[in-house]
């Protein structure tokens, strides 16, 4: 049973909002002046009531945006997951159907999973052959500067992308749970941070070359070999900022970029340098 | 081993019966006169088929894989033995929750239609690059190989020359090693415990080769992670497809940086 309901379509011309429908625990908001006036795209504001999920939160909401719309879908602050009551899960789904030359960007602040929080979420993305993606999903320690780090039961996060119906283009499902083997935090090491950038389409290739040249730029000096001659002693510890960028999918239609970080404001940065070309599509620069 | 598998010529078309009984607890059992129950020629036989297949000596091109150890290295994440066991664990981790599943499938309906849908679901799961590669190369080389070393099982070749003629697979290991195990009748409990085995075997003598830790220490450290390796086994085994998941994602992104890597001994 939905809790929210978006359809985007074009009408007269201009992406326009012809359904909305929220009901509690979610409320959408849709406000008309985001950034310039004269480009086309709806700004949707996913918000919950009491700023996060409580324990056994069930939201689950579909988005359909039609053929050369342009849709952005994005939180006001991070998603808090509260303390868990029992072994209740709070859970968020989302189906979303993306048009023909449509372009849906969803662009959430992070999750923060408090101690014992359980949290499961579930993104599926059904597109054609040139629909754009973007797609931001991450998570953070939890309240890390009170020494919550790592401290939740349960996360998982599932992505997945389907082309034309059922073809499986990118699946992905990460799922960290206190182990029996080794604890999240010990997976995690001194890192606070795991994001994932989804960047598909036609309307994002020029986006995607310039990503994969800008990591592989930053990160070209993070490693060094042993024995290598290390420009200085900051190189023997372990880099604040990993990412890594990868191609999928049939004649490399989209890329992944996945970054771990010792920061929530350091990816918050990165995010905003690499997103900042997506200003003329959306009306606003992401993150900003 | 377990006592379904009478015959090395099992057929392609055959399901895995019911009746399999690879959890039961009576597997290991010894006899009184000391002779395992199992003793019978198929299995002897069966007994050399495995290990060929877990033998590093099998030219699959494992050797050329270090699972992110090389770039973790140069990351500075890993800098000694200690670290290079967490390291071991955590790659064991994520192949469990990751590819164990597709190892069951392949090996429990060991025929194309099932082999296919795993090698694009696979494709699509695995989208960090280096990892997709490593996993193509070595899945490839592995049917060609089995393709070749078991001539007694006519459908694995078969299927590789029907597959070949097919331009949308990628022959992905997971799947094929579970597919070639199905094959010759290794029990599937078996297959997935060997599947975990062979990246543990992959991961330590990358190790070595990097002068991580020595072959003697190297001996020591496997034999220690055999008992995590064990309880992950139990833990990921017997999965469907659709639970398939990553559990160590900083191991994923450390990974995806080996194409970064100025100078590299591993391809992935």
């Amino acid at each position: 049973m939905e809790t929210g309901i978006v359809v985007v379509e074009k009408v007269a011309g201009k992406s326009t909002v012809t359904r909305c429908f929220c009901k509690c625990p979610l409320k959408l908001i849709i406000p008309t002046k985001v950034g310039f006036p004269n480009t086309d795209a709806v700004w949707i504001y996913t918000l919950s009531y009491g700023g996060g999920l409580v324990s056994g939160d069930s939201i689950c909401c579909a988005i359909t945006v039609g053929d050369g719309c342009t849709t952005v879908l994005t939180t006001q602050a991070s998603t808090k997951v509260y303390k868990s009551v029992g072994s209740k899960c709070s859970e968020q789904f989302l189906e979303a159907r993306v048009g023909g030359s449509a372009l849906l960007a969803v662009i959430p602040d992070p999750v923060t999973c408090f101690s014992t929080a359980r949290y499961s979420q579930k993104q599926v993305f059904r597109v054609t052959s040139d629909s754009s993606l973007l797609i931001v999903d991450w998570l953070t320690s939890g309240r890390h500067e009170n020494g919550e780090k790592w401290d939740f039961e349960f996360y998982k996060s599932t992505n997945n992308i389907y082309l034309e119906g059922d073809r499986p283009l990118f699946l992905d499902s990460v799922l960290l749970e206190q182990g029996s083997c080794s604890s999240i935090a010990e997976r995690m090491q001194d890192y606070q941070v795991i994001a994932m950038v989804i960047l598909m389409g036609p309307q994002l290739k020029h986006l995607q070359t310039q990503v994969q040249g800008e990591v592989k730029k930053i990160m070209s000096t993070q490693f060094y070999a042993p024995g290598m001659k290390r420009k200085s002693e900051h190189c023997q510890i372990k880099p604040a900022l990993i990412a890594s960028c990868s191609a999928f999918g049939p004649k490399s239609v989209g890329v992944v970029v996945r970054i771990a970080a010792m920061t929530t404001e350091s990816v918050y940065t990165f995010l905003r340098h690499q997103l900042a070309s997506m200003e003329p599509l959306l009306g606003a620069s992401p993150y900003c | 081993m377990n006592s379904k598998c009478e015959s090395l010529h099992h057929s392609s078309q055959e399901p895995q019966s019911e009746s399999d009984n690879s959890n039961s607890p009576m597997e290991y059992d010894i006899e009184p006169c000391g002779r395992s129950r199992n003793t019978t020629p198929a299995n002897n036989l069966l007994f050399w088929t495995q290990c060929q297949l877990l033998d590093s000596i099998l030219p699959t091109g494992g050797f050329a894989h270090s699972y992110g150890l090389e770039a973790a290295i140069q990351a500075h994440i890993i800098s000694g033995p200690e670290d290079l066991k967490t390291h071991a664990i955590h790659v064991l981790e994520n192949t469990g929750s990751l590819l164990l599943p597709f190892v069951y499938t392949a090996n429990r309906s060991p025929d194309m239609e099932t082999w296919s849908r795993l090698d694009k679901m696979l494709e699509a799961t695995l989208t960090n690059e280096v990892s997709r590669r490593a996993s193509v190369s070595q899945g490839s080389a592995l049917l060609r190989v089995a393709a070749t070393v078991f001539s007694e099982v006519p459908s694995l070749k078969n299927m590789r020359d029907a597959l070949l003629v097919s331009r949308t697979l990628s022959f992905h290991h997971a799947p094929v090693f579970g597919l070639v195990c199905g094959l010759v009748g290794i029990d599937s409990e078996t297959t997935q415990r060997a599947y975990m085995f062979i990246t543990l075997r992959d991961v330590i003598s990358a190790a070595t080769r990097l002068n991580l830790v020595g072959p003697l220490g190297a001996a020591v450290l496997q034999h220690q992670i055999a008992l995590v390796a064990e309880e992950m086994v139990q833990k990921w085994m017997d999965r469907p497809v659709e639970e398939a998941c990553q559990t160590a994602p900083l191991l994923d992104i450390v990974q995806g940086c080996h194409g970064y890597l100025f100078s590299k001994m591993f391809s992935s």
